[in-house]
């Protein structure tokens, strides 16, 4: 899901790098505010450079297959480290492998990580909202799949979005608009698919590292029980 | 799965020669001003650009093409219907599909700049060793927090990919083949991911415990040795120009 160079004309291009520049900012901000913020670099990272490597997973959805997004995923395991994960990780898909481009690179940042923020926020609020009384397994089942679907849905609608009214096809808008609408809807079975690996991974987060995962919603497991 | 761009970082060229620091500011520029442009008679001046770079840059031809043929066909995908479906001005008519004016020169110019772009980025980045182009980045005072998580990816992609490999080899071993998205597809995938971050965060660890050992933190990180010369200036002030330039003529 990268839009490559070439597409999008000037104002979207400017548009998507105030929108990353301004989110990397806040991003950053936060980080620094942490304690000890170079400590987290190595994590986030190594989570960067899993999720390129997991994007290239394909799930068959037949008649086809679907490769991974998992935007919401990383969102949820790494909060204010996402957007900068994001853009590196775009960065390096660009310069490396020719997925997306540089000049497209702001775009595609907050079209994936804006998404992957929000899917955090959800997380972190369904974990700790009305959730939190039920069993830990389902509430983070639940936070999980609703981030990843959340993060696919939202990013699917920017893309189709941008697509659609920048290039030019000489359509009226309700035609625009239909047609945004019907991508936006082809893609909320992905959204499930997207949704389910998430709250997959993170129910087996839960089960063997707990302490990866944001929110309050912690039980102590066999693992960490064993470990002291 | 992985693509060495700074394979050919060790041919002696002028771009290659070029102050790594000039050198991104300059490619950045041009192709950001080929990214703007909106109108077709633009586009040959654009390709000249970019092929003009080639040449001076001495990569292979074979590489560059190479490079291009990827994401073209993703962009081909994209736009290959626009001649058909854009525009109220018939062309061509084949029996009961017309070929319109303005998709038709839509898709001449979102192929132009989209090959003028990748192919100013390819240079940038293919003239220099990746470490040297971050450290350059940063040089040109992009955050650390950025330029570190740079070089430590890009470091780790590799040995991370392989460890992803190695397991799907093994789920492949144990029967694991899907078919469809099902419960069983997704329990697997699932516990690939896991594990994967899992993995990824045990390294991490460690990695960050070599970098204490090593003093890291305890000072500022080392100074970059870039020096720009008159050459190098002079090749940005020209690419500047060139830049200017093409948005100016857009812009007229």
């Amino acid at each position: 899901m990268h839009i490559p160079d070439g597409v999008l004309p000037a104002g979207v291009l400017v548009g998507g790098y105030a929108v990353t520049a301004s989110a990397l900012w806040y991003s950053l901000r936060r980080i620094n505010a942490a304690e000890d913020p170079a400590s987290q670099i190595p994590k986030a990272s190594m989570f960067t450079a899993a999720f390129v490597v997991l994007t290239w997973i394909h799930l068959p959805v037949p008649p086809t297959s679907v490769h991974l997004i998992l935007n919401g995923l990383l969102g949820v395991v790494l909060g204010w480290f996402a957007f900068p994960a994001i853009v590196v990780g775009l960065f390096l898909q660009a310069v490396l492998f020719g997925h997306g481009g540089l000049t497209v690179l702001g775009v595609n940042a907050a079209m994936m990580g804006v998404p992957a923020l929000l899917a955090h926020g959800l997380f972190r609020l369904c974990r700790a909202g009305p959730l939190a009384r039920v069993r830990p397994t389902v509430s983070t089942g639940l936070a999980g799949f609703l981030g990843g679907f959340a993060g696919l849905v939202a990013a699917a609608g920017i893309l189709f979005a941008l697509l659609v009214t920048s290039i030019p096809t000489h359509l009226d808008t309700a035609v625009e608009r239909a047609a945004i609408t019907g991508l936006v809807i082809a893609h909320v079975p992905l959204g499930v698919v997207e949704g389910a690996v998430t709250a997959v991974v993170v129910l087996f987060l839960l089960r063997v590292r707990p302490a990866l995962l944001p929110g309050p919603a912690r039980t102590q497991t066999q693992g960490e029980r064993d470990h002291g | 799965m992985m693509h060495a761009i700074d394979h050919h970082h060790g041919a002696g060229s002028p771009v290659h020669r070029w102050d790594p620091r000039c050198k991104l500011v300059s490619l950045g520029a041009l192709a950001l001003a080929c990214a703007v442009v909106t109108d077709p008679f633009l586009v040959p001046a654009v390709l000249a650009v970019a092929a003009s770079l080639v040449l001076l840059s001495r990569l292979p031809a074979g590489f560059v093409l190479a490079r291009l043929r990827r994401p073209g066909a993703i962009l081909f995908c994209l736009v290959v219907a626009l001649p058909l479906v854009s525009g109220p001005t018939v062309l061509l008519e084949l029996g009961p599909v017309s070929l319109y004016r303005e998709g038709t020169l839509e898709l001449f110019l979102i192929a132009g700049r989209f090959t003028a772009v990748v192919t100013l980025a390819l240079i940038a980045f293919a003239t220099a060793p990746m470490h040297t182009s971050i450290t350059a980045l940063r040089a040109l005072r992009l955050p650390q927090v950025l330029t570190d998580m740079l070089l430590l990816t890009h470091r780790y992609l590799q040995e991370i990919d392989q460890d992803l490999s190695r397991m799907r080899r093994s789920a492949r071993l144990r029967a694991f083949a899907p078919r469809r998205p099902d419960r069983r597809t997704l329990a697997t995938v699932g516990a690939l991911g896991g594990s994967l971050l899992v993995r990824s965060h045990d390294r991490s660890t460690r990695v960050h415990r070599a970098m204490l050992l090593r003093g890291h933190g305890n000072r500022p990180p080392g100074r970059h040795t870039f020096r720009a010369g008159t050459a190098d200036l002079a090749g940005t002030a020209a690419a500047l120009t060139a830049a200017a330039a093409l948005i100016t003529l857009e812009a007229w």
